[in-house]
């Protein structure tokens, strides 16, 4: 193995990794707010590529300048997910934790199923997009176009995320429901507008990282399945609810994955992420920077 | 068991109100048994009686995964492993050994007990969903495994030789489906008179107890701890039980249908649907789950437009919105006890 | 009986649905078709189910233009004229829900036999079923050599399995090498199923055989979000022929992740799969300009044999799509167990069984590039003979054999 190998695998896990992380965060984002694991969220990933593939049918443009619509389009998918599911299912008064896996994987499902009957279950791409197929060579080290700008874009979310967060009204009333979403309705704010908002801004996030895997990637009613595991387990591995975890642990599976199909046959390659989760937790049960 | 010791009244009438009560399930458990087992002499299509083994599989794997996820409140979403760790052992033990399955089954489910021991050790020291997306890792990890595993078929699977009719080796004809329709509802029976025994005993009481009130959990322990394991154990027996039935029944396995993640949710599911941590909810949540799910792939799905997925779906979330403490409270008169 | 007759009826429900057109009459016979048409699979079902449905047009109703078994007339003469009409059931690609799903079409239904299934596991549930209930199976587009080796007598088998196909595709090198081409090493790339690692098995061993040298042999998991590492191996083994083993999605992928990590490979030799789905090509087609795959059928037939063009604009008026490998093996399936059905002139299972092991049906009467359709005792026709095809300007055009080839093989596909 050359060391210019080493260097190409280390950058594409890594260009991987800021994929998985911008998938991962929405995820993140809601459980920390509320303790609800999405388990449709790969869907909602399959949604934001279709929502790509239609609006560039419809208006000929490139899915980098359709981005913010795409991510208003998932806005709405999460916020009516909120309001026609989960918050039905945070009224359960027995086995919450129960409801919300099954209502979500029901629902997940069922988005499925819509897919497969609106859709078809044929493979779509999205023709003739700018940045699809370009790749730039440096030094015999080949940086393939779609992915540098998704992980532009994925550390601008990130980015635009933490001042979210911690310079807005929003963020605050958002850090203040997930504290104690009892006590804020005293001082005025709506917990079900805050979740509201919060399941949208979830979405949306997993929006963008559907209009940018949709550049290079085929779309398919099941596509969102593989990407939702390897959520699941960057977000575990960050810790539920840390944004930073999660763009940390995305990273580092992306590293992982590419190391461990270099090393092993790379049909084991997931067993380096899996490997490297049950470590992590196994030293610190609440992941890598969870406090919930 | 140990039931005058954990009865929380006294007095000797209460016990004896509920000595009756006790005996009275066990005689609902009995009819409902007998009402099953002679349902065969009514239905005798092929396809209806696969539907009814089916339906007292998926009972006995959910009632399994009850004694784990429901009692014990430890939501697990890798069952599939242990399910995977009977029909291969079952499968390998009879194709590469000769042994007979019955044996194949039993050593199937000492190794899946002995798995889940190993691993709850470190399991049940994570909390919530972290012990849930554990469960699912693990289950995944050991999906992958087998599927490189070329000894023991890899992605190929492994077939079971075609042989006559026989007991020995759980091999019948397909029009003959009683034998197992009966062996079947054996399990289910096994499955049930465990949790019966269980649910009435110190660990019921204990899991109850800690799932009510965490700090009951502390003063309890190590012995929590302790019953937790035994628990966890006893949930991978039987389920490793079902996966080598499964293997003799199907009398074909691969990794992807014997070890995949959806059949991890297929095992929680009616536990769920009918009341987690119920004695009935399992049975009553398979009864109505596994004929619907077939039902609609059978008469919907040859359309290839995902219908039969949104009834599916659509299903699996109205019932865990609509009753949320699962669809065997209808049945009990009884006010539900958490506020 | 309650729940019998309601199954029943639901059953009748679906028929009235399906048999749009067929008269609900006693001169019918019903043949049972499985494919998965949800989850992944599902697209390639549901063009089975197209294929399928050319054909009983192909049967039922007269084509006096097409050179096929019980073209000219209208129905199965042997059986007083009876329609065929098929029945169709959604395995969703599960072995056990396979097994299911057929005993259902049997005694429910009372298919008098069977056709599926795409994939070779479920094929091989359905084939232990039929066997049990003494209803034929025709194995349609499965190519796992095993399914015939296992001393069943009911599953048959027209096209071709994996060492029919691997051996054409290495007689293929063979003859390029005699030609002066460099081909010595081969990279071996295939998916963790019972597909992927049949394919690379044979193919391991003929090139062991035959003098090539395997440089890479890489196994990825099915549908990896990423294929980077696994084309960084192929990159760096740089083979003179790349052999793919892959189904549509990974395909697409591994091309695109080649352009990406710029990788131009010498030359593509896939194992049909996703290399022959027209999706594939309208994804990457560009990008592959070139690319051999091997294959059971080839458009290039009609122009020696005008039945091919034709069975042809049929499926395309259906589905929008020209006949592919797997498209047209499916017909062909159907086109031969109506033959045996209409000699057996009964609908009892062992009866079609003995006539479908007398089956001989010259080349010339399909639409295939067969010699004939001959069973052998396992129920294989070893003389199907698979061609290959190469896609050149955004069309696939036969290569190889020589016999049906139109152009000569552009080797490697590089090479301006």
């Amino acid at each position: 193995m050359t060391l210019q190998s080493i260097v190409q695998i280390l950058a594409s896990g890594l260009l991987m990794g800021l994929i998985y992380a911008l998938i991962a965060v929405g995820l993140s984002l809601i459980f920390g707010l509320m303790d609800v694991v999405n388990f449709a969220h790969g869907e909602f990933l399959m949604l934001a590529m279709y929502a790509s593939f239609g609006l560039v049918a419809l208006t000929a443009l490139d899915p980098i300048v359709l981005m913010p619509v795409i991510a208003a389009v998932l806005f709405t998918v999460g916020a009516l997910a909120y309001v026609g599911v989960v918050r039905l299912a945070m009224r359960a008064r027995a086995n919450l934790g129960m409801v919300q896996i099954f209502a979500t994987f029901g629902l997940a499902i069922v988005i499925r199923g819509v897919s497969q009957l609106l859709f078809t279950p044929d493979y779509r791409n999205v023709p003739n997009v700018w940045l699809g197929g370009r790749t730039i060579p440096v030094g015999g080290i080949y940086l393939p176009v779609p992915q540098l700008a998704g992980g532009l874009v994925s550390i601008l979310a990130f980015l635009g995320l933490w001042l979210l967060i911690t310079r807005t009204d929003f963020g605050k009333a958002l850090e203040a429901t997930r504290e104690d979403a009892g006590a804020v309705a005293l001082v005025g704010i709506d917990k079900n507008r805050v979740f509201t908002i919060g399941w949208g801004l979830g979405a949306a996030l997993v929006g963008i990282a559907g209009a940018i895997l949709s550049i290079f990637y085929y779309i398919h009613p099941d596509v969102g399945l593989p990407f939702a595991l390897i959520a699941y387990v960057t977000v575990a591995l960050g810790g539920f609810g840390s944004v930073f975890g999660a763009l940390a642990a995305g990273l580092l599976v992306g590293l992982v994955e590419a190391m461990t199909a270099t090393i092993l046959p790379p049909s084991l390659k997931s067993i380096g992420i899996y490997g490297l989760y049950l470590l992590v937790v196994f030293v610190r049960p609440r992941g890598l920077f969870g406090s919930l | 068991m140990a039931t005058g010791l954990a009865i929380p009244q006294s007095g000797k009438d209460a016990a004896s109100a509920f000595d009756r009560k006790r005996r009275l399930k066990l005689l609902t458990g009995l009819a409902v048994a007998a009402a099953v087992a002679c349902l065969p002499l009514v239905v005798t299509d092929v396809y209806a009686q696969n539907i009814i083994i089916l339906t007292l599989l998926y009972a006995a794997l959910s009632q399994s995964w009850n004694i784990l996820g429901g009692y014990c409140g430890q939501i697990s979403l890798g069952h599939a492993l242990y399910f995977g760790t009977g029909a291969y052992a079952t499968t390998i033990l009879y194709t590469k050994f000769g042994v007979l399955p019955w044996f194949g089954m039993i050593v199937g489910g000492v190794v899946a007990a002995a798995i889940a021991l190993a691993l709850g050790y470190q399991l049940f020291r994570l909390a919530g969903h972290y012990f849930s997306i554990a469960t699912i890792v693990i289950a995944e990890a050991g999906l992958v495994l087998v599927n490189n595993w070329d000894w023991a078929g890899a992605a190929t699977g492994i077939q079971w030789p075609f042989v006559p009719d026989s007991w020995a080796v759980l091999q019948f004809n397909p029009r003959n489906k009683l034998p197992y329709i009966y062996i079947a509802l054996a399990f289910a029976s096994i499955t049930w008179l465990t949790t019966f025994s269980i649910e009435t005993s110190r660990w019921g009481y204990w899991w109850r107890a800690v799932k009510d009130n965490a700090d009951a959990a502390e003063s309890l322990g190590v012995m929590i701890f302790k019953s937790k394991m035994a628990a966890a154990a006893i949930s991978a027996f039987f389920t490793a039980i079902g996966g080598a039935f499964f293997a003799a029944f199907v009398q074909y396995i691969d990794p992807e249908s014997v070890m995949n993640f959806q059949l991890s949710l297929l095992m929680a599911l009616p536990a769920v649907l009918g009341g987690i941590g119920t004695l009935w909810g399992p049975a009553v949540g398979a009864a109505i789950l596994i004929p619907l799910t077939q039902v609609t792939r059978s008469y919907l799905g040859g359309s290839g437009q995902g219908i039969d997925l949104i009834v599916y779906g659509l299903l699996v979330m109205v019932v865990a919105l609509a009753k949320p403490e699962g669809l065997s409270s209808l049945f009990t008169s009884r006010k539900a006890p958490r506020a | 009986m309650i729940s019998r007759r309601s199954f029943v009826a639901g059953t009748a429900l679906t028929a009235a649905s399906l048999s749009t057109g067929a008269r609900a009459q006693a001169s019918e016979v019903s043949v049972g078709v499985l494919f998965p048409t949800s989850g992944s699979g599902a697209q390639v079902g549901i063009d089975a189910i197209q294929a399928i449905n050319v054909a009983l047009d192909v049967i039922n109703n007269p084509h006096p233009d097409l050179e096929l078994p019980l073209a000219k007339g209208s129905g199965l003469p042997g059986l007083g004229g009876a329609k065929l009409r098929i029945v169709t059931a959604d395995h969703q690609s599960d072995p056990q829900k396979g097994r299911a799903e057929a005993e259902r079409l049997i005694t429910q239904d009372k298919v008098s036999a069977l056709i599926g299934s795409y994939q070779s596991a479920v094929a091989a549930t359905i084939s232990q079923t039929s066997e049990r209930f003494s209803v034929p199976y025709i194995a349609s587009d499965n190519s796992s050599p095993s399914l015939t080796r296992r001393g069943l007598k009911y599953i048959f088998r027209a096209s071709p399995h994996d060492e029919m196909f691997s051996a054409t595709m290495f007689d293929f090198l063979d003859g390029l090498k005699k030609a002066g081409q460099k081909v010595d090493t081969i990279a071996l790339f295939y998916e963790d199923t019972i597909f992927g690692t049949d394919s690379s098995n044979v193919q391991r061993k003929l090139a062991g055989e035959r003098g090539y040298k395997v440089v890479a042999d890489v196994k990825y998991r099915a549908n990896t979000p990423s294929l980077t590492a696994e084309v960084q191996q192929l990159k760096a083994a740089d083979a003179d022929v790349l052999m793919p083993s892959s189904y549509t999605t990974d395909g697409i992928l591994l091309i695109k992740t080649m352009s990406e990590l710029g990788y131009k490979p010498k030359a593509i030799l896939a194992q049909a799969a996703g290399f022959s789905e027209k999706a594939l090509y309208d994804a990457v087609g560009k990008q592959i300009e070139g690319a051999i795959t091997r294959g059971s059928f080839s458009l290039d037939l009609a122009a020696k044999r005008p039945t091919v063009g034709l069975v042809n604009a049929m499926f395309k008026a259906k589905s929008g799509k020209d006949m592919n490998d797997n498209t047209s093996r499916e017909f062909m399936a159907t086109i031969v167990l109506a033959d045996a059905i209409n000699r057996a002139k009964s609908t009892d299972g062992a009866k079609i069984r003995d006539a479908l092991a007398m089956t001989d049906i010259p080349g010339e009467m399909t639409i295939m590039p067969w010699k004939r359709v001959k069973f052998d005792e396992n129920g294989q026709n070893n003389d199907a003979d698979a061609v290959l095809l190469q896609w050149l300007g955004e069309k696939f055009v036969t290569v190889y054999p020589t016999e049906l080839a139109i152009a000569a093989p552009k080797f490697p596909m590089s090479k301006a």
